[in-house]
This record gives C-alpha cells, sequence and structure tokens, in this order.
C-alpha cells in the first residue's frame, strides 16, 4: 500500500511537472466540442442560388417567393439564359440554380404538367442531398397550396414528426462521439504513452526488480489518467447541454455507469498496448490505427452503420465505442432506462473484463 | 567460505538463439566480480536472470541465500540493480528519486531520511538536492543511480555497464564507491567494456559465445597468458 501510494505520487508528479501537456489535455474537449459543434452542421442555410424564371408570370413569382421566404436559400442572381448557369457555377456564386419552364402558370391551370429543374453542386455530397431535399420540400408545400387554390380537395397529407431529436440538432450526434474519442484519447493514449515510456527509459526495469508488484505499479500509474480522462468527460457534457442543446433525458446515475465502464474499456485497452510494445512510438501509432480510426469511423459516430457493406457492419460489433455511443445516446436523447440499454451495457463489460484478463495475464507473466 | 551467488548448469534460449550456454560459477560474500566479454556474449543476459527479469530455459541459481526461482519475491528485497541505461525519472528531483525507491523498499521514514541525507553528503549533491535530476551531468547521474541501487542495503548489487559514456575521472570515482560497498560486506557483480576497470575487479570471468571462457582473479590471469595487461588477456581470450 505504501508503494501503491510512493508510485501515485510519482506519476501525478510527472503530470504536474508538464504543464503543457496537462493544459493541452485539459482543453482538448473544449476544442473538439466547439470543433464540431460548428463544423458538422446537418442544416444549412442562406445557400446561395440563381433562378431562370422563362414564365416570368404570378404563379412563377409565388414559387420563388416560397423560395426565399424559406432560411434554406437566398437568390443571388437572375438569370437569363441556360447559357448563364454554367457560368454561374464556375464563379462559384451559386450551389443551386432553379429553372422555370415556359407557360408554368398555364400549364398549372389547364392542369398539364410541367417540369421544375433544379441543377445542384454535387462537388460536396452531404450539401448536395441536403439541398435536394429542402427543394423538393418547398415544392411539395407550394403544390399543396395550389391544389388547394385550385380545387379545394386534399385527399391525403402527410405529416412527419422527427422524433427524439424535433430540430435535427447535429449536437445529438456529435457529442456522444466525443465523449467516447476524449475517454480513447486520454484514457487509452496517454495510459500507453506513460508506460510505454517507462519501458523505453528502463525505469520498468528498475521498478519491477523492486519487491513492488508489476500489477500495483500499473494500477497506480493509471489512476490518474482515469481522473483526468473523467473530468474531460464532465466537460465535453457540460458544453453540449449548456452550449449545444444537447438533452439530457435520462439518469445521470446510469450516465455515470456507462462512462467510467468505458473508461476502464479504454484503460484496459492502453495497458494491453503498452504490454505488448516497447517504444512509445509504437504504442502511439496502435493507437491511432487500431483505437482512433475505427472509434471515429465504424462507431456510427460520424458515418451511419446501417449504409456500409455487410462485411464492415459485422466488423463494427467488435468495436467497443460502437456500442459506448449506443448506450450514451439511449440514455441522453430517449432518456432510457438499465432495461433498454442492458445489451450495449453487457456487451461492454464482457469486452472490457476480456481485455483486463488479457493484460492481467501478461502482466503477471512477468514477461513485459 | 560463504558464497552470495552460486550459478550452476544455467542456459537462456530465445527460440533458436542460445543466449547463454550452461554456465557455472560463484562469487563470495563481499567480493567485486567482473563479468567480461563482447557485446552479445551473454553478461546482460546473465545479470537479468540473477535479478529475477528473465526466466531461464534451464538451471539453477542462488542469490543472497534464496532460490531465485522459487523465492522470487524474498530475492528482490535483497537486491539492487542498475543497468547501463540511466532509469531514474527525469523530472522528478534527487531527493523525489530516492525518496520513490525508498518508500517501495519498505524503508522506515526516519531510516529513509537518514540515508537519503548521507547519499548527499557522500556525492557531494547538497546543490542538487532539490533540482531535477535532467539538470546533473551524466557522472554525477550515475552515481546517483548507483546510490539508489544501494539505499535499500541489499546484499547483492548488480552492475549492467554502470560506467559507459562517463569521463576517467568520475569513473575513478564511481570505482571508489564500489570499493566502499564491497568493504561494507556488499557483493558486486558487474559488466564492463573497459579492461582497465577489470583490473578493478577481484575476480574476472571471461563470457564468449554465451559460454564461460576461464575465471580468475587478474593477477593470475595475467601471469597466466604472460602478459602486461588485462587489454591484452582479452585479445588471447578472444583470438583463440
Amino acid at each position: 500500500m505504501k508503494s501503491f501510494r510512493a508510485i501515485l505520487i510519482k506519476e501525478f508528479r510527472h503530470i504536474f511537472r508538464d504543464m503543457r501537456t496537462l493544459v493541452l489535455i485539459l482543453t482538448m474537449p473544449i476544442v473538439l466540442v466547439v470543433l464540431f459543434g460548428y463544423t458538422i452542421k446537418n442544416e444549412i442555410s442562406n445557400t446561395k442560388i440563381a433562378v431562370l424564371d422563362y414564365s416570368n408570370d404570378s404563379y412563377s413569382k409565388l414559387y420563388i417567393e416560397k423560395m426565399t421566404a424559406s432560411t434554406y436559400f437566398q437568390i443571388v442572381k437572375v438569370l437569363k439564359s441556360e447559357n448563364e448557369i454554367e457560368q454561374a457555377f464556375q464563379q462559384g456564386l451559386i450551389h443551386m440554380a432553379v429553372v422555370i419552364p415556359r407557360n408554368f402558370e398555364e400549364n398549372i391551370i389547364r392542369r398539364k404538367q410541367s417540369e421544375i429543374q433544379m441543377i445542384i453542386d454535387a462537388s460536396n455530397i452531404n450539401i448536395a442531398t441536403t439541398l435536394d431535399s429542402y427543394g423538393k420540400q418547398i415544392t411539395a408545400s407550394f403544390q399543396k397550396e395550389i391544389n388547394q387554390q385550385l380545387s379545394n380537395i386534399q385527399p391525403f397529407d402527410v405529416s412527419i414528426k422527427m422524433q427524439y431529436n424535433p430540430s435535427l440538432e447535429s449536437a445529438y450526434m456529435f457529442i456522444p462521439g466525443n465523449i467516447a474519442l476524449i475517454m480513447i484519447i486520454v484514457t487509452a493514449l496517454m495510459t500507453s504513452i506513460t508506460l510505454s515510456r517507462e519501458k523505453e527509459t528502463g525505469s520498468w526495469r528498475m521498478l519491477a526488480i523492486t519487491p513492488v508488484r508489476q500489477l500495483t505499479m500499473v494500477v497506480a500509474k493509471i489512476i490518474p489518467y482515469m481522473i483526468i480522462s473523467l473530468i474531460c468527460t464532465v466537460i465535453v457534457i457540460v458544453l453540449g447541454i449548456f452550449m449545444f442543446k444537447m438533452p439530457m433525458h435520462g439518469s445521470i446515475a446510469l450516465l455515470s455507469l456507462v462512462c467510467v465502464l468505458f473508461m476502464f474499456t479504454a484503460c484496459s485497452l492502453g495497458v494491453l498496448i503498452s504490454v505488448y510494445t516497447k517504444t512509445q512510438q509504437v504504442a502511439m501509432i496502435l493507437c491511432m490505427l487500431g483505437l482512433f480510426l475505427p472509434a471515429l469511423l465504424l462507431s456510427g459516430f460520424i458515418f451511419p452503420i446501417e449504409n456500409m457493406p455487410q462485411v464492415i457492419q459485422i466488423i463494427s460489433h467488435i468495436i467497443p465505442t460502437k456500442w459506448f455511443i449506443i448506450a450514451l445516446k439511449d440514455i441522453m436523447i430517449k432518456g432510457a432506462g438499465l432495461i433498454t440499454v442492458w445489451l450495449p451495457l453487457s456487451i461492454l463489460s464482457v469486452m472490457t473484463l476480456a481485455l483486463m484478463g488479457l493484460s492481467l495475464n501478461k502482466l503477471i507473466s512477468k514477461n513485459v | 567460505m560463504e558464497y552470495s551467488i552460486i550459478v550452476e548448469h544455467l542456459t537462456k534460449k530465445f527460440g533458436n538463439f542460445t543466449s547463454v550456454d550452461n554456465i557455472s560459477f560463484s562469487v563470495k560474500k563481499g567480493e567485486i566480480f567482473g563479468l567480461l566479454g563482447a557485446n552479445g556474449a551473454g553478461k546482460t543476459t546473465t545479470i537479468r536472470m540473477l535479478c529475477g527479469l528473465l526466466i531461464p530455459t534451464s538451471g539453477t541459481m542462488n542469490v543472497a541465500g534464496y532460490d531465485v526461482f522459487t523465492q522470487g519475491k524474498e530475492i528482490r528485497k535483497h537486491i539492487g540493480y542498475m543497468s547501463q541505461k540511466f532509469s531514474l525519472y527525469e523530472d522528478l528531483s534527487v531527493i523525489e528519486n530516492l525518496e520513490l525507491f525508498g518508500t517501495i523498499y519498505k524503508l522506515k521514514r526516519d531510516i529513509l531520511h537518514k540515508r537519503i541525507l548521507q547519499i548527499i553528503a557522500r556525492l557531494q549533491m547538497r546543490n542538487y538536492a532539490t533540482s531535477k535530476v535532467e539538470a546533473l551531468p551524466l557522472g554525477q547521474k550515475q552515481k546517483l543511480a548507483f546510490a539508489t541501487a544501494l539505499i535499500h542495503k541489499p546484499e547483492v548489487v548488480f552492475l549492467d555497464e554502470p560506467t559507459s559514456g562517463v569521463d576517467p575521472l568520475v569513473r575513478r570515482d564511481f570505482w571508489n564507491m564500489i570499493y566502499e560497498s564491497a568493504s561494507e560486506g556488499v557483493t558486486i557483480v558487474v559488466t564492463t567494456h573497459y579492461m582497465d576497470e577489470a583490473e578493478y575487479c577481484n575476480r574476472l570471468c571471461f563470457m564468449a559465445n554465451g559460454k564461460v571462457e576461464i575465471i580468475g582473479n587478474p593477477t593470475d590471469l595475467k601471469n597466466n597468458y604472460k602478459v602486461e595487461n588485462m587489454n591484452e588477456v582479452f585479445h588471447k581470450i578472444s583470438h583463440r
């Protein structure tokens, strides 16, 4: 116990002597949340568009008015001919062009079909899909209005309610992901770096010939990083709730339980990596390729897993981060209780126990 | 005769490579025992096995009266170790390093403090006591590492090339420290590259390709090969 405390104190000294790293670690959650908060946006507003109106009648004007009445679009150019469309795109003035055909009003009144054309800059697919759906939405509501005016009959109407995330806030998606990333970086990465540093400098061997047990040494060394990672997690959650309106419908106790559980998962991963590597550099690369990238790409954090090929979907099941994010979203957004999140929770527990077992096995065998 | 170390038929294989090949030797209490040989002769592997850092493929080792294999835990309280690589914590101060290792060896507070004061006085580090170890010159660092390895008054100390890269003046001083400890009854096993240092040892063990070539005291070895100094002994043995 005395040696446990001595190593713990030593580790805290290392951390506080290296103020620059400590400040870096503690500002990371803030930077991460703010970056993701302002860069990942699903909603698009004031997209610059151009209009080419061949009819120039009251209905075409009404349609254009509808488009600009929304905050989605902003007309920056009124075109006179088809040739000008390409030019406007090339100059980077617009992201979308709307072409209204001749005889728009006449066709509507005569119940003849006419075709509005929307030309969208698809060099960014995400923006293009969003613009496409906004354009269709506005057109549909325009159509509905006209139908009502002309016939007063409305056979049926579709009403859509976005359950759990009514205003489609992107915070709902990135806050849980950020918590996971922070845990991976601070706990797994820092743990494996600090342990492999001892190996690299030879101090691990110095300690290994003392009566202190390897397990005691490792546990005492990683506790400070556990504490720091929990502080970082709190920072992300608080920022998410107060700055980006992330909801917190579930119980705080359950949320804490899931976070602490994942902290142990990340810790075991860090220890496991460090017992099998000899230098800090290798440990760092392994953390990046083996933990960080899968956590970013295969966890459903940014890219939906449902759209991935079958093989990758299967692989994603073994990424702990995926289950962590599922549990976080269920608890925070849906207010789910233990009954709902038991599956991700038990999968995470089993994974953590297995990882701990693997690294303990290696630690006790002493050939580290 | 009291022996601190008894090694019998010790072998260590890494896959197909035999690093240490069936070696046997014993070291008396209070003796300075030098392990010599070219790089890859098996010196470091032997020392690591004696410290319990590596598990041997076969053979028995008895250190400070304990069997290394079955009483590994007990042994750790009675041995010290210092490697060629400086491995104290650079960002901790001199006192903090000594305190850390003293606490790990479960020394009582007052005893530990007395020893720390002694060490600082002996190493003339009064001005450095609270500064970070990274600020010390290399020679001082190595002496501090040696003092740290001795903080719990072990019966046996293993020094793996303790003076590599250190200038001759500091080496001299370092060897004075080794003599002081030996005169207090500490058994010292030391590996070195420097043949002038070999002369300082009570007994020498030459290793080549994992085997023991010859064991003897420096004077006998020189007479044996009819040469002036250890350098020539080394040449004769390695070119046989």
